[in-house]
């Protein structure tokens, strides 16, 4: 009875292991890409079957699906997918003057294994699955940012990241061994019931502070975010834009379950420190977002700013800042991704630079809307899609009363707009270099660009006036959590 | 009138039509925007017609005018908590569907001409109906979160327009800076509507403008450094909002720079529609803000203020639309104040306030509008913006010279033309207030306005041509295509001498449907007051002796005009006016050197200690083995120093119990 609602799941490291025995089988590349895209699509079909309303529990109660965890799991599908769909050009013709890149079965592969990672951290009951689930997420993106060996930035942000992700494990895996000791149980429910009755133990506290430090790392959160703009720089344009997105979200659900989940009690004294790195981290991403020239740099720097909003949200009370932070993930996912399409595809045999996108609008009016749609949507100007969805962060903090802080988030708010404008200018008004402009000139886009452009644009635009995207998260979070 | 959606539907159709399939018909773009500006206002009256039909069948006093034909629900955030969609009529909505897209046709007429033979012709169109569409959503609707939406659609508009010729580096500066100057603003604005709408539940209008919902905002809102009323305070966020797009002072900076545009632009949207948004908003919200004594003081204060600065500026400069530029802003200040001086007591309004202030919205947007276009004429003719250039057109451009004294007299307040009934009104309001120190500012002012106007006037169509003083036309809003002979085109006169109907008679026949029907909805009005007979023989006493100066100083045959117009040698005040007191100077001091600066700064610092993280790690990849191992102590620290700087910055400024 209760196995299909696992189905998912086991269909998702199913097909992740049937890509590597195609491999194995040695299948045609071009093959195995159809099959990933397609077994996602019915993954995420499979999913939309599930109805809402389950809270139900397997393996010794430390699998879980929760109404969050299932918005979350076609979140990570859906990000997984538009990946796999902006790799293929990655496979086909290569970027900035590198040639394809090789290995496409085992790319995919680990690209699932990863999504697989995200949905153990939303399925966690207990801290042993969380850590499991979170170090699934992120192994196989060390090698995922590696991967193309010819490209000598590449092994350097992977080195970097490498470290700085093994530092930042060390520092969760303290704080975690904190928790336990102080609660003296791995099961979340446990550890809310320890947490409630003695809610101001130095040991629980020395818990929080490591946790922070080591979810920081993975959020962007400033001073744990020196790494992503190196990172984001080095990787291949699919992977920069799955690391802003898919492992973002993972860290964000991170957090929501443990504030929400078994610091629920503390939830309160936490918002100091909530708002505090918030803050400074959108403050430090609009600020580093400024004077870049290079365009995954500056996107890092955006997702940067983009995290500390998303972490405004979780200010307020549980219900609107689960419901606001899945509605803006997905905003934010359809404009960075449509931005990163764009990225992809004047990257060509250029260096991705803003200088490359001159003359979009004149050469390809379509792009240059979509490249404005996606970016007016990143810095939420309404009416799209972004807009929304910030304006429902914003409003989850508006509800614990945050006003001072609100006004803060508003003017930052303004100088990400500044950045957003100078991609925007690149794109519609410089002038100058004739041979940019001659290249996006002719510029061809395959099937899959094509389509995935347009359906990323109508999202974006859709997301923000028609109202499905919020019934939809509304009706499943009106189950609980 | 349930059919109100079509005033809306018409230009978004031209914009969606013009800006996909007539990208490259310029004439069929021309043709289809106008008959679809045509289409709308045509609709806009037959609504206009409707609501007065129903409204004047209503009792007299009490009864909102307000109808709302048209509702969906939009966006469902919480089972009692949505977001809808809908239109909202009641008299100033009404009254500014129907000046929008008057104004909207003529502008479209007009722009035929002026932008004659430019490459962008017709994305001009396509543009210009987009912003047609966002200002009359953002007049007509229902609730404050669709209202903000238009107001960003009507930045994002007149951010395309003012950039409009994005090949002149001005223009882009320009765009960009109103776009931000607005937004920030628009993200007080915003955060108004959170906090409003978190205490009182509702966005909608009808909801909000009520004594019940200003008790329920009585709660103290704690801000950190200080705490006030959410009223006060939700209701000043609010009015922040207005306070960028009505460009009230220190806000203003961007308002001059815009007309970088085109001119039609400038006439339409910054003068006679998106700058009038922010009074517009306080207008719409005036219940609600009868309530919070302290933002109307401060609505007052502002208005006054910008009223007479930029009179004062308005006195210096040479560019025409500059000029034109600071009388609107002067103007916006009227209308600001009028607002403000209005309150009595909490909740207690004198209404004629409110009524002037609309009055003088309605026949601002169209003498101001023909100003504007016929600035255009004027610049269109000898290709330059500057009065040094101009000079003794008035037998050349015999129509432009007529309507534009015409409207010339009626912004200087001389009866009976319109501008002199609605400023008078506000006069007399802000005497009966007793706001004296502000009556006194409207009354200087005034007097400001007329000699501004009639230098203007005077150095432009009197006196001897000096179109050939210089040959430096860089940088000036001039037309791509050169005419060398200066006449008038008859698709810019035709709405030129058009709007000079409303100019001489939309003061004295609209009156008294003013003074009956503009009336805050649900506010207690304070009762009758003893009316200043005097009043209107003062203000038209200053707008002569303005006149008069300008005569004697600009006009007559033997004034002076070369020293006139020299900027040399003139007293350190006078430059400091000139200069708009060195406003922009300032913020780009502080954009330039404090934020960029410190941004520029930051990341030096930034940048130097991850690049020598980098460099030892690359390093580290390169030679691998014994060697590195030095290496490797050197720039573990280093990572790990930050995050160790990072666990110690959350332990002391987290605010852990620890």
């Amino acid at each position: 009875m209760s196995i299909p609602l696992l189905l998912p799941d086991i269909l998702l490291l199913g097909l992740g292991v049937m890509i590597l025995a195609l491999d194995l089988a040695r299948v045609k590349a071009s093959l195995v890409w159809n099959v990933a895209w397609m077994g996602l699509i019915a993954v995420l079909v499979v999913l939309n079957l599930i109805p809402a309303g389950w809270d139900r529990a397997w393996f010794g109660g430390n699998w879980n699906l929760s109404n969050f965890g299932l918005l979350m799991r076609e979140f990570f599908i859906l990000s997984a997918l538009v990946t796999t769909l902006l790799a293929r050009s990655n496979f086909v013709r290569g970027e900035e003057g590198f040639g394809p890149m090789r290995y496409k079965p085992e790319f995919l592969a680990a690209l699932i294994f990863v999504t697989f990672g995200a949905i153990t951290v939303v399925s966690s009951k207990d801290l042993l699955t969380l850590f499991v689930g979170l170090e699934l997420a992120t192994i196989p993106l060390y090698f995922l940012v590696a991967w193309n060996k010819e490209n000598a930035k590449a092994s350097e942000a992977a080195t970097k990241f490498v470290l700085l992700g093994s530092t930042s494990t060390a520092t969760m895996l303290f704080g975690m061994s904190y928790l336990y000791g102080f609660a003296g149980s791995l099961r979340f429910a446990n550890i809310g019931e320890a947490v409630a009755s003695s809610p101001t133990s130095p040991l629980l506290w020395i818990a929080v502070l490591f946790l922070t430090a080591g979810i920081g790392f993975k959020l962007t959160l400033f001073p744990f975010h020196s790494w992503a703009p190196d990172v984001y720089d080095g990787a291949s344009t699919p992977i920069t834009a799955f690391l802003s997105v898919s492992s973002k979200a993972t860290a964000i659900s991170f957090l929501i379950i443990m504030v929400y989940g078994p610091l629920a009690a503390i939830q309160v004294q936490l918002q100091p420190l909530l708002i505090l790195l918030s803050a400074a981290t959108m403050t430090v991403g609009n600020l580093g977002a400024m004077k870049q020239t290079r365009l995954r740099r500056f996107m890092a720097w955006s997702s940067i700013a983009q995290a500390g909003y998303i972490l405004a949200a979780l200010t307020g009370p549980a219900m609107s800042a689960r419901s606001s932070v899945v509605f803006y993930l997905f905003t934010y996912a359809f404009s960075n991704y449509l931005v990163f399409f764009i990225a992809s595809l004047v990257s060509d045999r250029r260096e991705q630079t803003f200088a490359s996108l001159t003359g979009l609008s004149r050469q390809k009016p379509w792009l240059g809307a979509a490249l404005a749609i996606g970016l007016f949507s990143l810095a939420g100007i309404p009416p799209v899609a972004g807009f929304v969805g910030k304006f429902m962060l914003f409003g989850s903090a508006a509800k614990a009363g945050h006003f001072a802080f609100l006004i803060f988030v508003g003017v930052n708010t303004v100088i990400g707009l500044y950045c957003y404008l100078q991609v925007l200018k690149a794109g519609w008004v410089d002038t100058g270099e004739e041979a940019q402009e001659e290249a996006n000139k002719n510029l061809r886009l395959s099937f899959t660009e094509g389509a995935s452009i347009t359906l990323l644009t109508l999202l974006v635009l859709g997301a923000g006036i028609a109202p499905w995207l919020g019934n939809n998260i509304a009706a499943v979070l009106q189950y609980g959590p | 009138m349930d059919k109100a959606y079509l005033i809306l539907l018409f230009p978004l159709l031209s914009f969606v039509v013009g800006g996909i399939f007539l990208n490259k018909k310029p004439k069929a773009a021309a043709g289809f925007s106008i008959a679809m500006a045509a289409l709308s206002l045509a609709s806009a009256l037959m609504v206009a017609f409707d609501w007065w039909s129903v409204v004047s069948a209503l009792p007299e006093g009490g009864a909102s005018k307000a109808i709302v034909p048209w509702a969906i629900n939009w966006l469902p955030l919480a089972d009692n908590f949505s977001i809808g969609l809908s239109i909202y009529l009641d008299p100033i909505s009404v009254m500014m569907l129907v000046v929008i897209t008057v104004i909207a046709l003529l502008v479209n007429i007009y722009s035929v001409g002026y932008l004659r033979g430019d490459s962008g012709f017709p994305r001009f169109f396509a543009e210009l109906s987009l912003f047609a569409f966002s200002m009359l959503g953002l007049v007509s609707a229902g609730n404050l979160f669709q209202m903000f939406i238009f107001w960003e659609l009507v930045g994002v508009s007149s951010y395309l327009l003012i950039g409009f010729w994005y090949h002149k580096p001005s223009a882009v500066a320009a765009s960009k800076k109103a776009f931000i100057i607005t937004r920030f603003a628009d993200s007080f604005f915003l955060l108004g509507i959170v906090l409003i709408s978190y205490y009182t539940g509702s966005f909608e209008f009808s909801v909000l403008n009520t004594l019940e919902t200003a008790a329920k905002l009585a709660t103290p809102v704690n801000l950190g450094l200080f705490s006030a009323s959410a009223l006060t305070i939700g209701t000043l966020f609010v009015f922040a909002g207005g306070w960028g797009k009505s460009a009230m002072f220190p806000l203003h900076v961007w308002l001059p720079d815009a007309m970088e545009g085109p001119t039609p632009v400038s006439s339409i949207i910054h003068s006679a529609t998106m700058v009038v948004a922010g009074v517009y908003l306080t207008a719409r919200m005036f219940p609600l803000f009868a309530s919070a004594a302290d933002t109307l003081q401060v609505v007052e204060f502002v208005g006054a203020l910008t009223a007479i600065f930029a009179a004062i500026i308005a006195c210096t400069q040479k560019d025409i639309k500059r000029i034109l530029a600071f009388s609107t802003l002067s103007q916006l200040g009227y209308m600001m104040f009028s607002l403000g001086t209005s309150y009595i007591g909490p909740g207690v309004v004198n209404e004629l306030g409110y009524s002037a202030s609309m009055f003088h919205v309605f026949s601002h947007a169209f003498f101001k509008c023909m100003l504007f276009l016929g600035a255009g004429a004027l610049i269109h003719a000898v290709h330059s913006n500057d009065l040094d250039q101009m000079g003794g057109l008035r037998k050349k451009m015999p129509f432009t010279f007529a309507s534009m004294l015409l409207a010339t007299i009626a912004i200087a307040g001389i009866p009976p033309l319109s501008g002199f009934w609605s400023k008078d009104e506000i006069l007399v309001a802000a005497w009966q207030s007793q706001s004296y120190v502000v009556f006194g500012v409207g009354l200087v002012t005034g007097g400001l306005t007329a000699f501004y106007m009639f230098r203007m006037f005077f150095l432009a169509f009197f006196g001897k041509s000096r179109a050939h003083a210089h040959h430096d036309f860089h940088g000036h809003d001039k037309h791509p295509q050169q005419h060398h002979e200066i006449h008038e085109d008859p698709w810019m006169t035709v709405p030129i001498v058009l709007l000079t109907i409303p100019t001489v008679f939309a003061g004295f026949f609209s009156k008294g449907i003013f003074e009956r029907i503009f009336k805050p909805n649900m506010v207690v009005p304070a009762g009758e007051f003893a009316h200043a007979t005097w009043i209107p023989y003062a203000a038209t006493f200053m707008g002569v002796l303005g006149v008069g100066i300008a005569w004697f100083l600009y006009g007559q045959s033997k004034a002076h005009i070369a020293k006139a117009l020299n900027t040399e040698g003139r007293p350190a005040w006078y430059r400091v006016v000139m200069n708009k007191f060195y406003f922009d100077e300032v913020y780009l001091w502080i954009t330039r050197k404090l934020i960029i600066g410190f941004a520029a700064e930051a990341m030096k610092v930034f940048d130097h200690l991850v690049d020598t993280c980098v460099d030892l790690s690359a390093t580290f990849t390169q030679l691998g083995g014994r060697a590195t191992r030095a290496l490797q102590s050197g720039a573990l620290p280093l990572y790990i120093g930050l995050t160790l700087f990072g666990i110690l910055f959350i332990r002391y400024l987290g605010h852990l119990p620890l």
